[in-house]
């Protein structure tokens, strides 16, 4: 039944008067991109709003069932954290440190191109020790002294698995839950069976940073809409004064002069529109439209000036620094505060191929307390319990050194097997470890989670059943999940 | 010709009531033959024809017309077998409860007046005053009679006026056996299980007959589920003739039947209290599920609201929408618009029953907005932070006794509004950070209110780690 309300939804507007300025018409046929603004992704306000009612008759997305999360910030850890150097204890690799990993742990397990010469495979302990923290005793490295304090409001899952071993398909499976590219981003997914909340602002938004550790490439494929409608794209925004390129007027045009402009431009564009009836040129006023609405909202929800000192504090003073991670946790927290409902950051630089525990511990100092912070100060704001926070990269990493056996400066080389992440609030359980692995940390052994069951857990939370949220495109139905998730129940409070 | 059939009729008036009084006077003396107690299944099919037929002869006795002596002769025949049936029936229960001793005396108490009737009709003394009485006195009897086997076949509650809340809300920390598993076991399985009924000779109305268990024996194996009779039925498929509750009852859902899983698993105790089980227990969590009333439930008797209704309310800067696709309840979000209009809150006016959240975080609110809100009374989240609202105007909104949810910080509240907190029963989350209410007033309201989840920030010994230890080298 629901997905056809959503196609009815995304067809119907085609068959109204092609004189009806209507945005999800624009929307639905806008395929190109106007330039890296990517203001696709963007919601039209209602300009013309007492002329034409047609105008205000925005389609209200809707959950199927009623949440638990109203928004997601994922907080992506791209190039995947060792999890044997964050949340997955495994004692066992010191006890049996240089030895070669078993035949029996290994299992037929393929091997990317940089290890899959070695003759030896041996055991690498983790550089940095680990402790128990909060109530139920979650293991958590060193290297994230902040997050351990607040163990009690995240819940570890240490049986995540994947199917790919390099990172593009990784990540892209991650995002879209396909290995090949071209199916539209999860963060779209979202807008596009729970609409905006904010009309003056993306629903979906995409943040990125960079450690100094070895990174991978992102690409804008990875919040990209898919076949689905353009306009739930995720937007790039940058932290600083120009969030968005090109967005603000030159020196010397005022507002009104820009009303003006436009307004001027859209009845030229109209009657042109009248001529030939191409709908790209709707899709063009619309994008004009949003432009304009986007130069109040955005400089606004971008502005951290406004942050106390206590709140600089709590993040770190590097979230006063545009572009950092910190500065885009805090970020987050403003652009989820004026209803953006998928709020995705990116921190490149976690591919530890080799130099693991300096690289490691630089990485971690620059997510560690913004993370933690992020979930402490959307508590302090009654926002944790209807924000879904989101923790890891797009796979785990070998129990064996690649390279040099050195305790030192070694490297791990990818593992799809096994890997860990952390969930906090928007109907999550807080404080709960879940999933196991073998004392390898190498496959899973306890309540494994595939991406897809990840997916639809995410999806469940959200007030979408993965199952029924779909889009017909090439003759087939499509699902982010495919064909496949299970809700992980046992995770939800 | 006709006397002679008369007679037969007669004949059998009188045998049939002597066989019931006999039948009456020696019951615990009865052994029926299987054959003969199968045809008390017959009581239920036939008992609706001497209702009805004497009905009507009661109604023409009582108008003072003639009553048709095939009428009478048909009526009070159907009346004696239904009531020898019906007493075949009852031999087939093993203990006789209030209900159906009732059922059976006044039963048996209708049949054999309208057989006393008939004989008198047949005497020619029908047309005298008192057979009048007689027949008031059988229409009280058929009424009652009635009553009692509807009963006993529906449940005594079947006829009680409906009311608000079905069932009593489980109270704060109860005992898992009285107000939990006995609440799932009187809403699905006492309809039949009980004094009146006793299917399968199965009690199942206290914690030692439940125990005790049925003509089959225990129903439950303690600490072992799998094992247990009643839960073994309850996972038959629907159409198992042995599923529990048999069709046409409305069958345990997923988190009664998993309760009453978990509860034998763990010593289907009699006593153990909610706070005692240790808090990682499933059980635990499946109570507490079970406590929340259901909100799709209360929120179905919401007025409807049209889409288009939505869609007018909406503008750039104010989100209405449903909680749900299927659900007439709404959230509303404002976000602060360039130029604030306060007539803007007005809108909500026409769906001012269906509103369950509002977020008017940030709008610079006044007095008259706040009147507003109060009037949305079936608000169960509220986001008031960062507006200038104040003690007096908190106080106003005391009228929104659903509200589960507050958000206040970042506003001019003092200590004066705890007053306003202890008007708001239902209040589980209060958010009061980075206000001017005090310490002391936080928690005295805690002790006061132990279920309340107070918020006051960031728990000071976390903040002070945070702003010593920054972890991060500014990289400027």
């Amino acid at each position: 039944m629901n997905h056809h309300h959503h196609e009815t939804n995304e067809s119907t507007n085609k068959d109204e008067s092609p004189l009806k300025v209507n945005r999800r018409h624009f929307f639905s046929q806008l395929s190109v991109g106007i330039g890296s603004l990517a203001l696709g992704s963007l919601l039209i306000p209602d300009l013309f709003k007492g002329e034409t009612d047609a105008l205000a008759s925005q389609p209200l997305g809707i959950p199927h069932f009623a949440p638990k999360a109203k928004r997601v910030i994922y907080l992506f850890q791209a190039g995947a954290p060792s999890q044997l150097e964050t949340f997955d204890y495994k004692p066992m690799l010191r006890k049996r440190m240089g030895e070669d990993l078993p035949e029996s742990i290994r299992n037929g397990q393929r091997l990317t191109g940089m290890t899959a010469d070695q003759d030896k495979f041996p055991l690498m302990p983790p550089a940095v020790n680990f402790k128990q923290h909060g109530s139920n005793g979650t293991w958590i490295s060193d290297f994230f002294p902040h997050i351990a304090k607040i163990a009690d409001e995240i819940t570890v899952i240490r049986s995540m698995h994947t199917e790919a071993i390099n990172h593009d398909p990784a990540i892209t499976f991650f995002q879209t839950g396909s290995q090949q590219s071209g199916r539209p981003s999860m963060g779209s997914w979202m807008s596009y069976g729970l609409g905006s909340e904010n009309k003056n602002l993306p629903s979906f938004v995409v943040l990125t940073s960079r450690g100094k550790g070895n990174s991978q490439g992102l690409y804008s494929k990875l919040w990209s809409s898919g076949f689905l409608d353009s306009k739930h794209q995720g937007v790039l925004m940058r932290s600083g004064k120009d969030p968005v390129l090109y967005l603000n007027d030159p020196d010397g045009i005022s507002r009104s002069e820009k009303r003006d402009l436009l307004n001027e431009v859209s009845a030229l564009n109209k009657l042109h529109h009248v001529d030939t009836g191409d709908d790209e040129i709707e899709s063009r006023i619309a994008q004009y439209e949003m432009a304009y609405r986007m130069q109040m909202s955005v400089p606004d929800v971008m502005d951290i000036s406004k942050e106390p000192d206590s709140i600089i504090k709590l993040y770190g003073e590097d979230c006063q620094v545009p572009g950092t991670y910190a500065a885009n946790a805090l970020q987050a927290r403003l652009l989820a505060e004026n209803g953006v409902r998928f709020i995705q950051l990116y921190h490149q630089g976690w591919d530890q191929h080799g130099n693991l525990p300096n690289e490691m511990a630089g990485q971690a100092k620059d997510v560690d307390q913004a993370s933690a912070a992020l979930v402490m100060d959307l508590k302090q704001r009654g926002m944790l319990d209807d924000t879904l926070v989101i923790w890891g990269g797009e796979f785990g990493r070998g129990s064996y050194c690649q390279g040099n056996f050195d305790t030192a400066n070694y490297g791990r080389d990818h593992h799809p097997r096994a890997f860990s992440i952390w969930m906090a609030g928007g109907g999550i359980k807080p404080g709960l470890n879940y999933g196991q692995t073998d004392e390898f940390g190498y496959n899973v052994v306890e309540n494994p989670v595939h991406i897809n069951d990840f997916h639809a857990t995410l999806m469940h939370l959200l007030g979408l059943d993965h199952e029924q949220l779909t889009y017909k495109y090439q003759g087939r139905r499509f699902r982010l999940t495919d064909v496949a998730g299970t809700v992980v129940k046992d995770l939800l409070a | 010709m006709n006397t002679i059939k008369n007679r037969w009729v007669d004949y059998f008036v009188l045998g049939l009531s002597i066989f019931l009084i006999f039948c009456l006077l020696f019951e615990s003396y009865i052994v029926l033959p299987n054959l003969v107690s199968w045809l008390g299944r017959f009581h239920p099919l036939i008992l609706h024809f001497p209702i009805v037929l004497l009905l009507i002869a009661i109604f023409l006795g009582l108008t003072g017309k003639r009553i048709p002596e095939v009428l009478l002769s048909v009526a009070v025949l159907s009346a004696l077998i239904t009531a020898i049936l019906g007493f075949f029936l009852g031999m087939g229960v093993p203990v006789k409860g209030d209900l159906l001793f009732w059922h059976q005396w006044l039963g048996a108490g209708t049949a054999l007046i309208a057989a006393f009737w008939y004989l008198l009709n047949r005497s020619n003394l029908g047309q005298m005053y008192y057979t009048k009485a007689f027949q008031i006195l059988l229409l009280g009897l058929i009424l009652f009679t009635g009553h009692y086997g509807g009963m006993l076949t529906h449940g005594e509650e079947f006829l009680s006026l409906p009311t608000e809340e079905p069932m009593d809300k489980i109270p704060e920390n109860p005992l898992v056996y009285q107000d939990v598993v006995n609440r799932i076991l009187d809403d699905k399985c006492i309809a039949c299980h009980n004094a009146n009924k006793q299917k399968g000779e199965l009690l199942m109305t206290s914690f030692d007959q439940l125990i005790k268990g049925g003509e089959n024996g225990p129903i439950l194996v303690v600490g072992k589920p799998d094992e247990s009779e009643m839960i073994k039925r309850i996972h038959l498929p629907l159409e198992d003739e042995n599923h529990m509750p048999p069709e046409g009852k409305t069958p345990l859902d997923q988190i009664e039947i998993a309760i009453l899983e978990e509860w034998i698993l763990l010593g289907a105790s009699h006593t153990v209290r909610l706070n005692e089980l240790p808090k990682s227990e499933r059980l635990v969590s499946l109570i507490s599920t079970m406590m929340i009333p259901n909100e799709a439930e209360k929120w179905a008797k919401f007025p409807q609201v049209a889409d288009s209704t939505l869609q007018h309310i909406a503008s750039d800067y104010l989100s209405i929408s449903r909680i749900a696709s299927n659900s007439q309840a709404l959230s509303v979000v404002f976000f602060p618009p360039p130029e604030y209009n306060p007539k803007t809150i007005d809108n909500l006016k026409r769906v001012a029953k269906n509103i369950v959240e509002l977020d008017v975080s940030g709008l610079p609110i006044g007095i008259a907005e706040i009147e507003a809100i109060s009037t949305l009374t079936h608000l169960e989240r509220l986001e008031l932070d960062k507006t200038p609202i104040d003690d007096a105007g908190l106080q106003k909104l005391s009228s929104l006794k659903q509200l589960k949810l507050l958000k206040l910080y970042d506003t001019g509240i003092t200590d004066q509004s705890m007053a306003t907190f202890s008007k708001l029963p239902n209040l589980k989350n209060l958010y009061l950070y980075k206000t001017d209410v005090s310490q002391e007033a936080i928690v005295r309201l805690k002790k006061e209110r132990p279920n309340l989840v107070i918020n006051d920030g960031i728990d000071t010994d976390i903040e002070a780690f945070f702003v010593s230890t920054d972890s991060i080298q500014v990289t400027k």
